[in-house]
């Protein structure tokens, strides 16, 4: 290895720069991996004629200026790949990104494209996340390095819970892929975070569609797709350490990996994650019980040949959340309080401990899967996978329940799955496959709170068909088509005035199984068939314009929590009702991507429209007293909605030229994401909640300027006020210190104030290790998100000021 | 190796199928035995121990969707002096739960606020917690000219103390608040 790195020095020092007169001709573009279109760093480019080497960047860009009119013969080498030659014509400035095939085995070993789209193989609308961003965000959470793509925005509980969104869609509407399995962590609720380590990414695809019909067809907001590091076909030990330390929170975390792979086929992969933070700061005040802490690990040993292969992984998560003391309240006027008084009601000194309220949350994957190429026909794969996971969430509770949960929840899962995908025809690509997934949740009962969400079993049984045409050189075709059976079986004690106050009584008899106290047993099943169906169109103009059109509908079935949910709910002091008579969600979603490239600029633009009828959403219907004070009701009812937006994304290389010592290439770059999205409930003409409001982020990054592999960055992003919310601000009575009480409205609805936040980044890169300082919220600016749940309560983080270490080998 | 794994997994999937998945057992019943359903407020007459008041809410199913019914014995005098205890209770289990002994165990952590619109009623506490600082499960009520009007009774959990003794300055959350209409003769 070392060796090697020498010899690519050598030849990067050997490099010979011919300035020849009249000769100002630039070829250029970018080295991926032909898989998962991963940017190539170190990548070799020799152009014979010239005896010239070149080497890519770590975002995977090459640059050869100066060149004349000709044919060249271009050599491309990564140590991971056989040597490759190519024959390029340059009679213009020319772009030409190269696509390298990591698995020497396989089919097509290199392929060149014309435009540096990603993803070449459908109409979907996606954008991928590569291994630069995820190293940013290594002691971040999934979530928020999620929300760097156009349209993803992230759904928080404090800083810790936190969500993605896509196209305003998020949780069950979301799915979420880890390493070709389907997540199942409980990801119904608000405050469920995915319980995945971000670190064993190497990169991450987001689909903003139901589009990967292969995952399921009730993802009607999108699909996350994590892919791990990719198996190399040659005797090698590859490895990786992040560490990162940050001062706000007053922590940081260290991931190691290591990969050992073998001519032969055999591969072992491991990571370890370790992360740590203690409470957050806002700028004037300390986010007490913030802190939290995570373990992560995953190992993988398998064997993996062109023809043939198999695999075992395990994966381990495990973290405890602390959630902000002040938003654990008693009833809607300790609300009020919260709201009115502008900051949070317990103030504590700073603190590693992580007390109630908090979460607990551990999950466990295990996952088998073999696969056959047949000859001249396609690739069959099995795959099985095993999922546990434990949910642990404790409120301030009294006495000897103190320290006790107060939700405890077991849900194990288990999918099976077949695929075939043919390939062997020369314009087509089919898959189909058959997935099976039996799920049992069981609450434990010694929490001594009444179960949020009940014991059941579901299974669902589902197949689906998808092509790909590639009709000639300009156009390409896909069309798929899934379908689901659904059936969850629930056992579940409500309270016999909850059940006839809702009327179940009268309309759910049969599910009635006896009384016991002022609770009935009751066994509420459902079934439900669910239909998915996509089909889209690209076309390539020419070298600098392609156009995708894709259409999909899409039936989700009510989740748990929509159907059975029943109970109190501590952080917003509601009281949140399921709804058994729920229908299955029809969604037909309209995605448009143009893209184009010129010189440059690389600009891509995505309107899109979401009809979503029966739409399934928490609306409040009242107000009820008990005991403990007044609280609103929420109850899950069906409307018919309309979301549309707009994204934009665009990467300009302002400026680019050698470096003072022609070794390296200085480069500005300026990269804009803009999203907007509108949401509608029709069926009450009102503003749908919850709609991440506009958002624009715009970052300049200068490569190699100061000195040699040093880059600058400096990042805004403005958040605009979301001017569309609905108004379920209601009225409270409040005891005031006279014993009257005063009416008061609980301002729930309101969205926070605009805001900009600006930071600065500064990387150096040296051997085989990388330095990032990074200044988040470099001004400490006040601001409050309407996507963060503890936006009633407190301001969120203040100025983060964060070193990180990265060492490759 | 490789038929090892696949032995492992079959047999996985076949636990599955022919053991969990006919596991329907009916689960345990959950009384929650924290829930406060009843807030009960009586009055001793300092001279006359036969006059007893005692205001009761209760609300039987929890946080279910009906709302607390009050209760009101005996006659209220007035320019009286009465001994006011307070009591917290359970009374969805059987037997009831006196949640008032979890409170006075824990007494650091609560305190009982009391709140009146009547002109000449004057309630204080009589009772400390362990740290010395006012907890508000006795006290002393006087009655001055007859009337009526509104008494709001509130338990805080993890309230600062001490405090002003006024529910605004005392924070924490609220784990019960109840109001009695009092008639003064």
């Amino acid at each position: 290895m070392f060796y090697k790195t020498l010899m690519v020095a050598a030849l990067f020092m050997s490099a010979v720069t011919i300035q020849a007169q009249d000769c100002n001709l630039e070829l250029k573009g970018i080295v991926k991996d032909f898989h998962d279109g991963a940017p190539l760093s170190f990548a070799q480019l020799y152009i014979q004629e010239i005896q010239k080497t070149v080497s890519t960047a770590a975002d995977g860009s090459y640059r050869i200026p100066d060149l004349c009119a000709g044919t060249y013969t271009v050599i491309v080498t990564h140590y991971d790949c056989k040597t490759q030659t190519l024959k390029i014509t340059v009679d213009k400035n020319t772009i030409k990104d190269v696509l390298l095939e990591h698995h020497i085995n396989n089919l097509q070993e290199i392929e060149i494209i014309a435009d540096v789209h990603d993803d070449h193989k459908n109409s979907q609308s996606s954008t991928r996340i590569t291994q630069n961003t995820i190293n940013d965000f290594s002691g971040a959470t999934l979530g928020d390095a999620l929300a760097t793509v156009q349209g993803v925005t992230a759904l928080k509980t404090g800083n810790s819970v936190v969500k993605p969104v896509i196209h305003g869609l998020y949780g069950s509407r979301v799915a979420i892929v880890n390493d070709g399995l389907r997540q199942q962590d409980q990801e119904w609720g608000v405050e469920h975070s995915p319980n995945i380590d971000l670190n064993t990414a190497s990169n991450i695809q987001v689909i903003k569609g139901a589009t990967a019909l292969r995952y399921g067809g009730d993802a009607i907001g999108g699909t996350i797709v994590i892919e791990p590091e990719r198996i190399i076909a040659k005797d090698t030990v590859k490895g990786r350490v992040v560490s990162q330390l940050q001062s706000n929170a007053r922590g940081g975390s260290i991931s190691g990996s290591i990969n050992n792979y073998r001519e032969s086929g055999w591969y072992q992969q491991a990571t370890l994650t370790y992360k740590k933070l203690g409470d957050f700061e806002a700028p004037d005040y300390v986010l007490s019980n913030t802190g939290n802490q995570t373990y992560a690990a995953n190992f993988a040993v398998g064997f993996h040949k062109f023809e043939y292969g198999a695999s075992i992984k395990y994966s381990y998560y495990n973290t405890e959340l602390g959630i902000l003391r002040a938003s654990h309240i008693g009833n809607a006027a300790d609300l009020v309080r919260s709201i009115n008084s502008g900051e949070p009601t317990v103030i504590n000194d700073f603190t590693y401990d992580i007390d109630p309220p908090k979460q607990m949350v551990e999950h466990h994957g295990i996952q088998a899967n073999a696969y056959k190429r047949i000859q001249g026909l396609g690739k069959l794969e099995i795959d099985y996978s095993f999922q546990f996971n434990n949910r642990l969430e404790f409120d301030i509770r009294r006495g000897e329940n103190a320290g006790k949960a107060s939700l405890d929840l077991d849900l194990t899962t288990h999918t099976l799955a077949a695929y075939f995908f043919l390939d062997s025809m020369e314009d087509f690509e089919m898959e189909f496959g058959v997935d099976g997934l039996y799920q049992i949740n069981s609450p434990n009962p010694d929490t001594g709170i009444r179960r949020l969400i009940p014991d059941y079993n579901s299974q669902k049984l589902g197949w689906f068909f998808s092509l790909n045409h590639n009709l000639n050189e300009q156009w390409l075709l896909d069309a798929g088509f899934r379908y689901d059976h659904y059936n969850i079986d629930a056992t579940k004690f409500y309270q016999t005035s909850r059940w006839e106050g809702l009327g179940y009584d009268q309309q759910f008899p049969q599910f009635e199984i006896g009384e016991q106290g002022n609770q009935i047993l009751t066994n509420p099943e459902f079934r439900y068939d669910l239909f998915a169906f996509s089909a889209g169109a690209k076309y390539f103009a020419d070298d600098h314009y392609d156009f995708a059109i894709n259409l999909s509908s899409a039936n989700r079935a009510p989740n748990p929590s929509e159907l059975y949910s029943d109970g109190l709910h501590h952080a917003l002091a509601t009281i949140e009702l399921g709804q058994l008579d729920l229908n299955k969600e029809q969604s037909y979603k309209l995605n448009l991507v143009a893209h184009a490239v010129h010189g440059s600029l690389d600009v891509e633009v995505n309107p899109f429209v979401n009809l979503v009828n029966d739409y399934i959403q928490l609306i409040p219907t009242g107000l009820e007293s008990t005991t403990r004070g007044a609280f609103p009701v929420y109850q899950y009812e069906q409307i018919d909605a309309v979301l549309a937006g707009v994204d934009l994304g665009l990467n300009w290389d302002v400026f680019t030229r050698n470096s003072r010592d022609a070794q390296s290439i200085e480069m500005l770059r300026w990269n804009s994401r803009f999203s907007y999205i509108y949401g509608q409930n029709k069926t009450a003409e009102e503003p749908l909640i919850t709609m991440p409001p506009i958002q624009f982020s715009n970052e300049l990054v200068w490569s190699q300027g100061v000195f040699k592999n040093l880059d600058l960055k400096l990042s805004n992003q403005t958040i605009l006020k979301q001017t569309r919310f609905p108004d379920n601000d209601y009225a409270v009575d409040v005891p005031d210190d006279q014993g009257n009480f005063s009416t008061q409205v609980v301002n729930i609805s309101e969205s926070p104030a605009a805001y900009s936040l600006w930071n600065l980044g500064a990387g150096y890169a040296f051997a085989k290790a990388k330095i990032n300082l990074r200044v988040n919220n470099l001004f400490n600016t006040n601001y409050r998100n309407y996507l963060n749940r503890q936006r009633f309560y407190a301001d969120d983080i203040g100025r983060d000021v964060q070193i990180q270490f990265i060492y490759n080998f | 190796m490789r038929y090892q794994i696949l032995k492992i997994a079959i047999t996985t999937v076949l636990y599955c199928v022919l053991v969990s998945c006919s596991d329907n057992d009916v689960p345990q019943l959950i009384n929650e035995e924290e829930l406060i359903t009843t807030v009960e407020y009586t009055l001793t007459n300092d001279t006359d121990a036969t006059n007893v008041v005692v205001y009761k809410s209760v609300d039987a199913d929890g946080s279910g969707p009906e709302a607390p019914t009050l209760m009101t014995t005996g006659t209220l005098l007035a320019n009286s002096t009465y001994s006011g205890t307070i009591r917290f209770l359970n009374e969805s289990v059987a037997p009831a739960e006196n949640i008032t002994e979890e409170v006075q165990e824990e007494s650091s952590e609560h305190e009982v606020f009391y709140a009146t619109s009547i002109a000449g009623i004057a309630i204080t506490k009589t009772d400390t917690d362990s740290d010395g600082n006012l907890l508000g499960l006795r006290t002393a009520l006087k009655t001055e000219a007859p009337g009526n009007g509104n008494l709001t009774i509130v338990l805080r959990h993890e309230p600062i103390k001490p405090n002003d003794n006024t529910l605004s300055g005392a924070a924490g959350e609220t784990d019960a608040q109840v109001v009695y209409s009092l008639i003064i003769q």
